[in-house]
Order: C-alpha cells, then sequence, then structure tokens
C-alpha cells in the first residue's frame, strides 16, 4: 500500500538535514560512548524526541496519525540513525508499523498506527524470519523467538504456523540478551498461552512485507553507518602522522579509501533503487530489497573491518569509534535471514519475473 | 528521411529510431564480424557511420551552427538506449572524431578549426588521438615529444602509443612538448594533425585479445602548421583536460546499457536451455549480485549524464568512481563467464555471435576498462586526492 510514486528532492533534502541535525548535535561520539558505557539513557531520549517530531510516523499514512512519506522518507531517517550509530527500537518498530499497513486490514490499522507514529509505543519483531513460529492451540499462541526490539515494547509481531499475531508484551516472559553491538536491543519472548491482540491471516504476504520493510531498513542503516565510520576514518588519517607525514598521504592508504568511496556510491545507489521500486509497486521491488540488504550489509561489513585496521592500533580501542560501527555492521549482517538465503530468494524471484516475460532490469532514464 | 524530425515527442522519437534499426541493422552482423579481417571490419564501420548519417544520427549531439542535430541529452540518451537495446554495431572506429574531437574543438578550438573538421566527421573523417608515449603513460605530462617552431610551422619528433585505429585516421589529436625547461604541465602544446603528413609512421599493435586496434606513431620531422594549434602555445595540458572530460558523457552510459541487454539476453537463454549453473546455488548468488552492482552502475552513470551540464561537473570525481565500479564489475562478470563457460568458453574466438559466447575473448578486452582513458590506480589517486581531500605527497 505504497504511494506509487517518488518525492521531490527538496522535501527529500529537508527532511534529511534536519534529522541529520538532530542527531549530530544529540548523538554525537561522546554521547553515544557514554550510552555503550551504561552513563546516560541516550536510547530513551532519541526515542521521545523522534516521537515528538513524527519521525516515527515517516512511513505510516496521514490518515493513521503518520506523516505518509513511506519508503524514501523510512530510508533517510534510518540512514541517518545508521550515520551516528543511534541506539534503539527503530527497525523493529517501523517496520512492524509497515507491515501492519501493508497487510494489518483497517481495525489493526486503527488500533496500533496512531501509537506506533507518536512514539508512544515500541515494537518488536522476530530477529530473524526463518524462524519456526509460534504454535497455536485454539485461539491461544505459545514458544520463544529472539526479537528486535527493547525490553518495554508494547507488542511482538510474531508468526505462527498459519497466520501472524500482534500479542501483548504484558503477556510475555522478556529476557535481555546482550548484543555485542550495545546499540540494538535484542530481547528472547516466551508466551505460554497467550491471547493475541489481533491476527494477520495472510501468512505470506505479512513475512513479505516485513522482510521487505526490515531490508530496506538495514540495508540503510547499514549505507549511512558505513559512510560516516569513512569519513571518520580518513578525517584521523589526516591528522595522524607517521615518518614525519600525515598517513593520509601514503599511497598504499589512498588507494584503500578511493575503494572504500567507491562501495560507498553503489550502496548508496542499491538503497535507492530499491527504495525507488518499493515506492512505486514494482513486481521487482521485493528482489532489489533482498539484493540490497545482501549486497549493502557485506559491503559494510567490509568498510567498517578496514576502517578498523586503517586506524592502527587505536582501531582496536573501546574508546574510538570503529568497533561500534564494525559490531552494528556485523549484526545488521544476519538480521532478517542469512545473506545466502536471501539472495536465493532474490535468484528465485528473477527466475520467475523473467519467465513472466518481463524485465527485471528497467530502469527510469 | 531524418529521424530528427520527430524529435519534438521524446517517444515518437524513440519509435522511429526502434524502427530504423530493426530494418538496418543485419541480424548477422556480429557473425560476420567475428569472422572479418581487419579491412571488412573497417569498410562494416563505414558503412554504419553511412547508415547513421543518412537518418541524421550521425552527429546528432553536436550544435546546429555546425552541421549537428543539436539534440538535448534526453535525445541522446534516447538514442543511445535503443542502440544499446537493438545490439545495433558501436561506432569504435569513430569514437575520437565524435567524441574527444568536438570535446576539444568546441570549447578550444577557433572557428576556422571548427568548421573545417566538425564538418568532415560527418563524411567519414577518422581520427585518432596522440597523447600517451612509451614513457608516459599515467604520468601523461611527462611526454617528451618535441615541436620545435620553424617559420609558419612546428617541426615535431617524438613517439607515441595507444592510439586506437591510428592505422585508419586521416587526423591526430597531438600533444607536444614546446618548452622543456618549465614545470611539466606548463610546455605542453596541443595540435591537430595531418596523418597523411610525410614523417607519420604507423605500426598496429596487437592485444593480448588478439585485435589490433592501437597503433604506434613514430613522428620524424613532421611538418605541421601552426594554424593547426589549438588553444594558445604552452596551453595544451588545459585543452587536453577537456578532451579526456568528453568521455564522461553518454558514451559511457551506452555501454552501460549494452550490458545490461547482454546479461539479460544471457539469462533468459540460460533459463531457456536450462544451463548447468542454474543448477549451482553458489553460482547462482554471485549472478544476482552482479545484477544488483550492475543496477547500481547504471544509476551512477546517469547521476553522471546528470551532473554533466551542472557547473560543478568539472570538479566532481564521480567519473571516477563511476569507472572504477563499473569497470571492475565488467572484469568480474567477464571473469563468471569464463570460470562457467569451461573448455568450451575458451575456445579461440573473436567478436562472439552471441552475448559472451566468447567469454574469454570478453574477459581479455575487459583490461581495456580499467587500463585506457587513465588507469584505475590514476581513478584511485582522483578519488582519494580531488574527492576525499588526502595530501598529494
Amino acid at each position: 500500500m505504497e504511494t506509487a510514486s517518488t518525492l521531490d528532492r527538496a522535501t527529500l533534502d529537508a527532511l534529511r538535514e534536519s534529522v541529520a541535525g538532530v542527531l549530530a548535535e544529540q548523538c554525537g561520539s561522546t554521547e553515544l560512548h557514554a550510552f555503550i558505557d551504561g552513563k546516560n539513557t541516550l536510547d530513551k531520549m532519541l526515542w521521545a524526541q523522534a516521537g515528538q517530531l513524527g519521525w516515527l510516523g515517516l512511513g505510516i499514512p496521514e490518515q493513521f496519525g503518520g506523516l505518509g512519506m513511506g519508503a524514501q522518507g523510512l530510508a533517510i531517517l534510518h540512514g541517518e540513525l545508521g550515520r551516528q550509530s543511534s541506539p534503539g527500537p527503530y527497525i523493529a518498530t517501523l517496520s512492524a508499523a509497515q507491515t501492519i499497513v501493508e497487510t494489518g486490514g483497517q481495525a489493526i490499522c486503527q488500533t496500533w498506527l496512531p501509537r506506533l507514529a507518536s512514539g508512544d509505543i515500541s515494537a518488536a519483531v522476530p530477529a530473524t524470519l526463518d524462524v519456526r513460529g509460534l504454535t497455536r492451540s485454539g485461539t491461544r499462541v505459545s514458544g520463544t523467538l529472539r526479537c528486535l526490539g527493547a525490553a518495554d515494547a508494547a507488542f511482538v509481531l510474531a508468526p505462527t504456523d498459519d497466520a501472524w499475531v500482534i500479542v501483548d508484551m504484558a503477556e510475555a516472559e522478556v529476557t535481555a540478551a546482550p548484543m555485542w553491538d550495545r546499540t540494538r536491543d535484542v530481547i528472547d519472548v516466551s508466551l505460554k498461552d497467550a491471547t493475541p491482540l489481533g491476527i494477520l491471516p495472510d501468512a505470506a504476504a505479512t513475512r513479505a512485507a516485513l522482510t521487505r520493510a526490515m531490508a530496506l531498513a538495514v540495508a540503510a542503516d547499514s549505507a549511512g553507518g558505513a559512510r560516516s565510520i569513512t569519513e571518520r576514518t580518513i578525517a584521523y588519517m589526516k591528522t595522524r602522522e607517521q615518518f614525519g607525514q600525515p598517513i593520509a598521504g601514503f599511497q598504499a592508504l589512498k588507494h584503500r579509501a578511493a575503494d572504500l568511496a567507491t562501495k560507498l556510491a553503489v550502496a548508496d545507489e542499491m538503497v535507492r533503487h530499491a527504495v525507488q521500486r518499493t515506492m512505486t509497486d514494482e513486481p521487482d521491488a521485493e528482489l532489489w530489497a533482498l539484493l540490497a540488504k545482501s549486497e549493502v550489509t557485506e559491503a559494510c561489513v567490509f568498510v567498517t573491518t578496514d576502517c578498523v585496521q586503517l586506524h592502527g592500533g587505536v582501531g582496536f580501542t573501546w574508546d574510538f569509534d570503529p568497533h561500534i560501527f564494525l559490531k552494528r555492521a556485523r549484526l545488521n549482517e544476519v538480521l532478517i535471514m542469512a545473506n545466502t538465503a536471501l539472495r536465493d530468494q532474490a535468484a528465485a524471484a528473477l527466475a520467475a519475473i523473467t519467465t513472466s516475460g518481463r524485465s527485471a532490469l528497467e530502469l527510469e532514464i | 528521411m531524418s529521424i530528427l524530425n520527430a524529435q519534438h515527442d521524446l517517444s515518437a522519437f524513440r519509435q522511429e529510431i526502434r524502427k530504423w534499426l530493426a530494418e538496418v541493422v543485419p541480424p548477422d552482423w556480429k557473425g560476420r564480424m567475428a569472422r572479418a579481417s581487419n579491412e571488412e571490419y573497417i569498410a562494416f564501420q563505414r558503412w554504419w557511420m553511412g547508415e547513421r548519417s543518412k537518418v541524421g544520427l550521425a552527429i546528432p549531439h553536436w550544435p546546429k551552427e555546425y552541421g549537428g542535430g543539436g539534440l538535448s541529452q534526453r535525445h541522446l540518451i534516447t538514442i543511445a538506449d535503443e542502440i544499446a537495446r537493438a545490439d545495433a554495431p558501436q561506432n569504435r572506429l569513430f569514437t575520437i572524431s565524435l567524441i574527444h574531437m568536438p570535446g576539444t574543438l568546441l570549447p578550444h578550438g577557433t572557428e576556422v578549426q571548427k568548421r573545417r573538421y566538425l564538418a568532415g566527421v560527418a563524411k567519414g573523417e577518422v581520427w585518432c588521438q596522440g597523447f600517451s608515449e612509451p614513457n608516459s603513460g599515467s604520468d601523461l605530462a611527462s611526454l617528451r615529444t618535441r615541436a620545435v617552431r620553424d617559420g609558419d610551422h612546428y617541426v615535431v619528433n617524438g613517439q607515441k602509443i595507444w592510439s586506437s585505429n591510428s592505422m585508419y585516421a586521416d587526423h591526430c589529436l597531438l600533444l607536444t612538448r614546446t618548452d622543456p625547461n618549465v614545470q611539466k604541465h606548463r610546455g605542453i602544446t596541443y595540435f591537430i594533425m595531418d596523418m597523411r603528413s610525410p614523417g607519420v609512421e604507423v605500426r598496429p599493435i596487437r592485444q593480448a585479445n588478439g585485435r589490433a586496434e592501437f597503433g604506434e606513431l613514430f613522428l620524424s620531422d613532421v611538418r605541421i602548421p601552426a594554424e593547426n594549434m589549438i588553444g594558445a602555445e604552452n596551453n595544451g595540458w588545459r585543452v587536453a583536460q577537456a578532451t579526456l572530460a568528453s568521455e564522461r558523457g553518454v558514451i559511457s552510459f551506452e555501454g552501460g546499457e549494452r550490458q545490461r541487454y547482454e546479461i539479460e539476453a544471457f539469462y533468459r537463454k540460460s533459463l531457456k536451455v536450462g544451463a548447468a549453473w542454474l543448477r549451482d546455488a553458489q553460482l547462482h548468488r554471485e549472478f544476482v549480485s552482479f545484477l544488483a552492482e550492475m543496477q547500481a552502475a547504471r544509476r551512477l552513470l546517469r547521476r553522471v549524464l546528470e551532473e554533466s551540464e551542472t557547473p560543478q561537473a568539472s570538479a566532481s570525481v564521480l567519473p571516477s568512481i563511476v569507472k572504477l565500479s563499473s569497470t571492475v564489475l565488467r572484469q568480474r562478470i567477464c571473469s563468471f563467464m569464463v570460470r562457467i563457460g569451461g573448455v568450451d568458453g575458451q575456445a579461440f574466438a573473436l567478436l562472439a555471435e552471441e552475448p559472451f559466447g566468447s567469454p574469454m575473448f570478453d574477459f581479455l578486452s575487459a583490461f581495456s576498462g580499467t587500463i585506457a582513458g587513465g588507469t584505475n590506480e590514476i581513478q584511485r589517486n582522483i578519488v582519494a586526492e580531488r574527492g576525499l581531500g588526502m595530501p598529494r605527497v
């Protein structure tokens, strides 16, 4: 149910600037390190702000209290959150919201979307989607799922054998599962004979919608993070002197930096391409979202790994930024599904489109 | 009839081109060219230029006052896209004539030069480029071919290399050293050289892919009239930047689109015949990754075109980034084709009839992308220094 058109560049640039401005001020390196060391509640503070500024409703249609900017607006938000490695349950909550928009139906949309758009509540979703779902017995569901989302999320959007359900977290036993990436919350959600608050009966469409929303979110987050740590690394290389000169002057390192810049340019276009195909609701939108996630998260792992190395000794310390981005990149890489599995799905989608006599490679001139 | 008559309606313009291509492009041209001698290939290229000329598509990108079509970039992109879609021949023999020569003369040539030389191209005049020398490749500004003033002429001595199609060229865009006693960029002068001048000798260079597109130029006491100078004496380096920048345009876009149609045709055929590689999950994954990179590369090429019409274009490193990503991708795709092609894929064959039908030829040819037009190593320097602001030491 995406808007069948794309937004103009000025609107998008204005959005990017405003999000970037707020995050640069509130979620700089110092605040982020303090958060990681448990010295502030940056995640809560940012979340409250995000709700007030309308960020959490960017992808939600206006009739449900959002701004109706679809995948394009969301990609900008996730890209900027990635740039600052911002903590908070954005991928889980915003992807759950997009899924509800697509397959939730009127009643569920009306119940949940306005509260999600305002930041009043957050949501949890399975960290990987190819896991065994909850078991359903009559109207009740049971089982344990490892989820992406905050411990105080209002609900979890979870698969059962034949549908997806929205379950109140008050009915769940929630255990935090601390990750190496401290900017993300992962939780184990255990349910025992819980009664769902809502049912999304089209399991396949719901799974596809959540896969696509998460794929676009993770890809945008990775592209933003990769660009940011590359910029920080190059800035460092210009100040770090060895052999009587800034190490940024050494050709061996310049060439690596140029290769990183090239990877970033390609990654950005992969995200934009997938987002645009989603905005105009093309039959190949799923294919490009799956590929954007698999390609861009791997590029981001490469880039963040190289940024640790390009920093030298300090790149391996807790006090510098590279490890934060590297850890976030590694978690992004494995979310939704293994990239090999995503590529297998993409290959199947490509074959289906091609066999039907269409092209998956159309591009506007 | 000129297709340009339909230019006011872009989709009608596209249909006209498509119709014309369907009529004019010989279906078996690739097969014929795969077996053709150099002479047959050249004759074919001239024929193709003649056909384009008949419908107004020889020089559609030039200003009207110099005989061109004065078309917008959108039109040029449409032409390139249709030519790629139809798998019509490239204008390889005329690349320098159509792209580099006007890219240089339009901003820097005299009115007399523009009138005389631009008009010649529509009649089939072939140009080549005399830039690189055996000892001046990546370090182009160190070139040593000497030009010494002698009355109203310059006398040129030296050697040029990697000059595409110079064996068939009528004119050459030539860089020479006129002042050896100043900083290397400041003593260079740019000339138009008549390739039939006494003292010009051309020897073809056979490439690793079996073809001989390049030539080596030996220049002994070649006399060039002073009026053939482009720009001022010792200002040739600046003029040369215009030549190099002209490669960034629609020509690379066409290459990207060609690859799209090629890879799509290859994939369709693979599905149809149930090719063995489709049953290998890892190869299949690699293939879809290529497609993702290819779409990104095509989008980047569009951005370069968009940017080329803005004032910031000359300072942008995006063309270098595009070259780095798309030439390496081409190499990897061709390498993939060699791997899945088995022993048959390495059977000796030039220019394949089918897309990727001679994988080894395509793989070897892909080096022209990573080496020609400024090696990828030079592009990395450009990206790092001009784009990322890393210091030059």
